[in-house]
């Protein structure tokens, strides 16, 4: 059974074989190179679950595939290889699904559209999918961080993809810019875990050093790692901060959010992608990958569980007043990886992973959904031209509305299960002594409100009510290959939470938490188990029930079902009827402010235009004048110059190559005097 | 063998200045092709054992008695180490590539150009296989006149002014260069016999240099160590030794700029390590502060001012500033990681600014504009070009699994933990630069490459010929397999040769490295 494991890679190289076919043989091929990634995604779907069965037999696995440096000389090698657990596992099936529904989804919005370059887009999905699926089974830091930029790269190129025109190009300069903002700091961190540790394995079976590992050890004084002079706990929350700085980046936490709006130029399937599955799920899975490591600083794990608490409830109330449909979306997902942030540095670490797991469900759904709202209203994407697309298109509406009440948290959709255990773990964590959390849980709290809100107002604006304009009346038809990927996430969004139904499980005693006991048993050191423990130990994490376990977990879901309730009902209340006015215009200079994002973009713009650029041309003018004038005003003493320049410069051009040489020779001659070389 | 590849280059030159313009560029081509395929062979018959200068066993050696001066015996030594091998490679590769490169540009005087690059190559061949002082000196010096020329004959509109820059500045650097070598060689007295570079090294790091005049034997040392270093500096280039770079790239037929950031500037860096870092291990050690932060200001500096520009060509120049810091801070740093990974820099350099020269060549062939603002959405009419120069710029931004991921981060991961105070703070600082090119690289690719498109000249704008694209697609080729395979390729050998230049106490202490952290 253990050899099934051999095949794992194959997760990660057919869809790098489907990006090959795709860029050479594309045009070629009937579909484009659509039918290549929809089989290879399809292969790599198979592979994945069968990596998962095998890990729940209990055969967790972790293998050196490639050793990129090796050898007797370097200090420390550098390698690649893949580390199948219960956390890798499940992220495989997730990627590899919804990256599958994806292509399916493509056919109908790419080739159906007649859209140009499609080669270059299925051969850029491919890479897309490989290079996420390759960082999921990364087995080290460096070859996470490896993929992790490749990732970007593939962002960068697909929402860039009508690059013809202004809009695209400009997005994905950004959203690679600002990420790799964010990766500096991720790249210092490796180089710091390898300065620190010799190795940056993240563990498994057999792996007998890992960085999590050493860190714990050196904490309790059996193992001796360089701290660069620093208390190890100290300089633990330093490393464990710097590579944060990427998972902010690509997950889009403030202030690194501003890219993820923008990346909507790039093709809907496209962003589904990204929000649900890939380059955004990184950061945060990077986290949940080396929860032994943030588990063992308090200091990094307030920051995270405060940046998420902090951007879920900033990105929710930007939600609020968008026009554009997919513009509602990209708030609502910095919003929900907000969230799972607050359950990672909360402590849930279960959570975290539920919530990532139900959200990518959900998001892709909705982007899916928004896509083909957006071929029926071909390419309009403002909801105020939209309304009554319900009548028109009830597989999209009933699929869309799954996926609306998963987001908005309505029980007993899946985002419910998963948003409420987020937001419970950091609440007894935070009454467990530790007031920081508990400001972190009370703006994820607030944030439910505003969710609920958002969604509800996105669904009535766009499905209910009186159509608004020509095109809303006479949508565009889709097909199966639209129908068909909304249907199965449809019907997932409604019913994922029950992987993990913790509040059920706590009252009638059955064991139907299964998420939670999957991650239970990881390898050592790698389960939720050793992180509790971690938590609980070094991290000074404890849990409290003011009114016992079961009551505070039932009023804790009671008050987030009830804040969801009625943002949903205000937006129902407000944007009912067949002709809803725009009521967040009544908020006035407020609404101008979130909708203009807080003037985030403006500040960031400036510190890019305004600030480096102006220092770039001060630096060109100090060099030309200054570093440049130094050279040319020796020069102008030498021999060189003037008037005898000028003639010099007129005759033969060899001249100078000879008089040099010549210097040459005479001091290599005068040398050779001085030393008597030549008697 | 290395006589046979110089020797081939030089009689190819001949042959192609003796042939009339119109067969000169296939000719060049074809010759070029014969070195190519001999430095391939060496590559993959390489069998070189260590450090050439220091006790190692060098492949393809051959030593001859050539001449007596004075004292000194100077023998004809050539051999490759790891160091020199790839670096060989390169230059018969970049070579090859830039004379096809010349064939769309270059139209006049054309066997004369094709003539001096195939002089240029024998040159720069010597330059890397010498293992004795003259033979490497007139290697060196040779490497500059066809330089001179091309920049100065078929160069842009300050082309005189620029190839005169160019050559004062690097003489007189040679110059000083040569002023403290033979500090060395003095102090040295009675204990070498000849300039052979492998004697002098070892007598060097045994601790028997003495004192010169009224010169105590540590101040030769330090004085011969910072003219030996100005000297190099200045080929980098190390910020403030720079300037004369941006004018010779902007003036100089891009085929020429490919050479000299290609390869010209790996001499600068190939020397520093032979000689400075070789060489006086101790006092290098005991400089490491002030060196490390010329390095991260050359990074940080040369990327902010590449910022600046808005010609294509200058931007690049900029950038091979930023990037050849990195090598110097890889230097310093005196570990394993610090100094392979400043050699392997040298070759992934080597490799993206050439493909990033010849991109902008291609371009600037079709459109007579290099100046961003004047086009805009290339990719739509020259889409090979322009996949080849997303493949260039993502290449230089550090993309994993391409040749300057993996130079650079061996550079960091070997300096952070390096024993120089402030190492990690240096390391941190330097590593800022992978977000300041990325800003400029994504800025000016958006301005021209994308969006709609428009040109502020009067050219039509159609797809490159087949045999301006092969060298971009070369060079990504190489550029990802190095990437990807980096010790299998490179790095193995690389790491057996620059070991020994790890300094052991004794041998930092003998070469007056004293007081360090």
């Amino acid at each position: 059974m253990a050899e099934i494991t051999a095949f794992a890679p194959a997760i990660a190289v057919l869809p790098f074989v489907s990006f090959l076919v795709a860029l050479f043989a594309g045009k070629y091929l009937p579909k484009k190179g659509a039918l290549a990634g929809i089989l290879a995604m399809g292969g790599s779907l198979v592979l994945s679950l069968l990596m998962l069965y095998t890990v729940a037999t209990g055969h967790a696995h972790q293998s050196t595939l490639y050793t990129w440096v090796g050898g007797e000389a370097v200090p420390y090698e550098l390698t690649f290889g893949i580390l199948l657990d219960q956390l890798s596992t499940l992220m495989l099936v997730i990627v590899s699904l919804i990256s599958f529904l994806v292509h399916v989804f493509s056919l109908g919005y790419m080739n159906d559209e007649d859209e140009g370059g499609l080669p270059r887009y299925y051969a850029e999905l491919g890479l897309f999918s490989a290079s996420m699926l390759g960082f999921v089974f990364a087995d080290n830091l460096l070859m996470a961080f490896m993929f992790f930029e490749l990732v970007g790269l593939c962002s960068y190129l697909l929402i860039g993809f009508w690059f013809r025109e202004a809009g695209p190009p400009s997005a994905a300069k950004k959203a690679f810019l600002v990420t790799r903002f964010g990766d500096y700091f991720f790249l210092v961190g490796v180089v710091a875990v390898f300065a620190t540790f010799g190795t940056a394995a993240f563990g498994g079976p057999g792996v007998e050093e890992s960085f999590p590992h050493l860190a714990e050890l050196a904490l309790d004084g059996e193992a001796s790692v360089n701290t660069f002079g620093f208390a190890p706990r100290t300089w633990f929350t330093i490393v464990g901060l710097l590579v944060l700085g990427g998972v902010m980046g690509k997950s889009a936490q403030f202030p690194f959010h501003t890219w993820l709006p923008d990346a909507m130029e790039g093709p809907t399937p496209v962003s589904a992608l990204i929000h649900a599955a890939t380059m955004v799920a990184a950061g945060v899975y990077l986290v949940a990958r080396m929860y032994g490591f943030y588990a063992l600083s308090p200091t990094a794990l307030a920051v995270i569980a405060f940046v998420g608490g902090f951007t879920a409830l900033f990105a929710a109330t930007m939600g609020v007043v968008k026009r554009e449909i997919k513009q509602v979306l990209a708030y609502s997902t910095i919003s929900q990886y907000g969230y799972i942030m607050l359950a990672l540095g909360g402590g849930g670490y279960v959570a975290g992973v539920f919530h990532l797991t139900t959200h990518a469900v959900f998001k892709a759904l909705l982007f899916l959904g928004a896509g083909s709202v957006i071929i029926a209203m071909h390419h309009n994407e403002n909801m105020w031209d939209m309304g009554g697309l319900k009548e028109e298109m009830p597989v999209t509406y009933y699929a869309f509305l799954s996926g609306s009440l998963a987001l908005a948290g309505i029980v007993p959709f899946s985002g419910f299960w998963s948003k409420d255990e987020v937001l419970f773990e950091t609440l007894i964590h935070g009454l467990g002594d530790s007031p920081l959390l508990l400001g972190a849980y009370a703006m994820g709290l607030l944030a439910v409100f505003f969710t609920g809100f958002y969604t509800f107002r996105m669904v009535l604006l766009t499905f209910h009510g009186e159509p608004r304009s020509d095109t809303a009346r006479d949508p565009h038809g889709v097909r199966w290959k639209v129908k068909g990927p909304l249907a199965v996430l449809g019907a997932l969004a409604a019913v994922a939470g029950v992987i993990n139904l913790a509040p059920v499980a706590e009252l009638t005693g059955a064991h139907i938490d299964f998420l939670h006991s999957w991650l239970f048993h990881g390898p050592e050191g790698l389960n939720g188990e050793h992180y509790e423990e971690l938590l609980e130990g070094v991290a000074g994490y404890h849990a409290a029930y003011p009114l016992g376990e079961t009551l505070t977990m039932l009023a804790s879901a009671a008050v987030s079902l009830g804040l969801a309730l009625a943002g949903a009902g205000l937006a129902v209340a407000l944007y009912r009827g067949p002709e809803p006015v725009e009521h967040t215009d009544k908020l006035g200079a407020l609404k101008t402010v979130l909708f203009n994002n807080y003037y985030q973009d403006e500040y960031q713009v400036w510190l890019a235009e305004g600030l480096t650029a102006r220092v770039a041309r001060a630096a060109d003018t100090v060099d030309v004048s200054i570093v440049d004038g130094v050279v040319n005003f020796v020069s102008s003493l030498s021999l060189f110059t003037g008037d005898r320049l000028r003639r010099v410069q007129t005759g033969i051009v060899s001249n100078y190559a000879a008089l040099l040489t010549l210097g040459l020779t005479l001091l290599l001659v005068a040398f050779g005097v001085m030393q008597g070389w030549f008697l | 063998m290395l006589e046979l590849l110089v020797g081939v280059c030089l009689l190819g030159a001949f042959v192609t200045f003796a042939l009339p313009d119109e067969y000169a560029s296939e000719a060049a081509l074809g010759i070029s092709l014969v070195p190519l395929a001999v430095s391939l062979y060496m590559y993959a018959v390489f069998d070189g054992v260590g450090n050439a200068l220091l006790g190692g066993d060098p492949s393809f050696e051959t030593q001859y008695a050539w001449l007596t001066l004075g004292r000194y015996d100077v023998t004809w030594h050539m051999g490759l180490d790891g160091i020199s091998m790839p670096l060989v490679v390169l230059a018969t590769l970049l070579t090859t590539l830039a004379i096809l490169a010349s064939w769309t540009p270059i139209d006049e005087r054309q066997s004369q150009f094709y003539g001096l690059m195939l002089f240029m190559e024998a040159s720069l061949v010597g330059v890397f296989g010498a293992l004795d002082f003259l033979v490497w000196f007139v290697f060196w010096e040779a490497v500059l006149v066809p330089m001179y020329f091309l920049i100065g004959v078929w160069g842009g509109a300050r082309r005189k002014y620029a190839a005169i820059k160019f050559f004062v500045y690097t003489n007189i650097a040679s110059i000083v260069m040569f002023i403290g070598f033979f500090g060395l060689v003095f102090g040295l007295g009675d204990s070498i016999a000849s300039l052979d570079l492998p004697a002098i090294a070892q007598a060097l790091r045994a601790g028997e240099l003495g004192g010169l005049g009224l010169l105590s034997a540590s101040q030769v040392a330090t004085l011969a160590f910072v003219a030996m270093f100005l000297g190099f500096a200045v080929k980098v280039p190390v910020v403030p030794f720079h300037t004369w770079l941006p004018d010779a790239h902007v003036e100089a037929p891009t085929p020429a700029s490919v050479m000299l950031a290609g390869v010209l500037l790996k001499m600068g860096t190939y020397a520093l390590l032979r000689y400075n870092f070789t060489m006086l291990p101790g006092i290098a050690q005991s400089l490491a502060v002030p060196i490390a932060l010329l390095g991260v200001i050359s990074i940080v500096y040369g990327a902010l001012l590449a910022l600046a520009q808005s010609d294509l060509k200058r931007i690049v120049a900029y950038s091979s500033v930023s990037s050849m810091g990195y090598v110097t801070l890889g230097l310093v740093a005196y570990t394993m990681y610090g100094t392979g990974g400043a050699t392997f820099q040298m070759v992934a350099h080597g490799l993206i600014s050439g493909l990033l020269f010849a991109c902008v060549g291609v371009v600037y062939n079709t459109t007579h504009t290099r100046m961003v603002g004047d086009m805009s959405g290339l990719a739509d009419r020259m889409p090979v070009t322009v996949g080849a120069f997303v493949a260039g710029g993502f290449a230089y931004m550090g993309l994993p699994l391409m040749a300057g991921f993996a130079g650079e981060f061996f550079v960091f991961v070997g300096t952070f933990g390096a024993d120089f105070a402030g190492a990690p703070v240096f390391t941190s600082v330097g590593m800022f630069g992978i977000v300041i090119v990325a800003g400029y690289l994504l800025w000016s690719m958006q301005a021209t490459l994308f969006g709609p498109f428009e040109s502020a000249t009067d050219y039509e704008v159609s797809p490159a010929a087949v045999h301006d694209v092969v060298p971009l697609l070369v060079l990504v080729v190489f550029i990802v397999a190095l990437g990807t395979l980096p010790y299998d390729l490179a790095f193995d050998a690389i790491l057996d040769a620059t070991e020994p230049v790890l300094p052991t106490a004794g041998e930092v202490a003998a070469t007056f490295g004293g007081g360090s952290p």
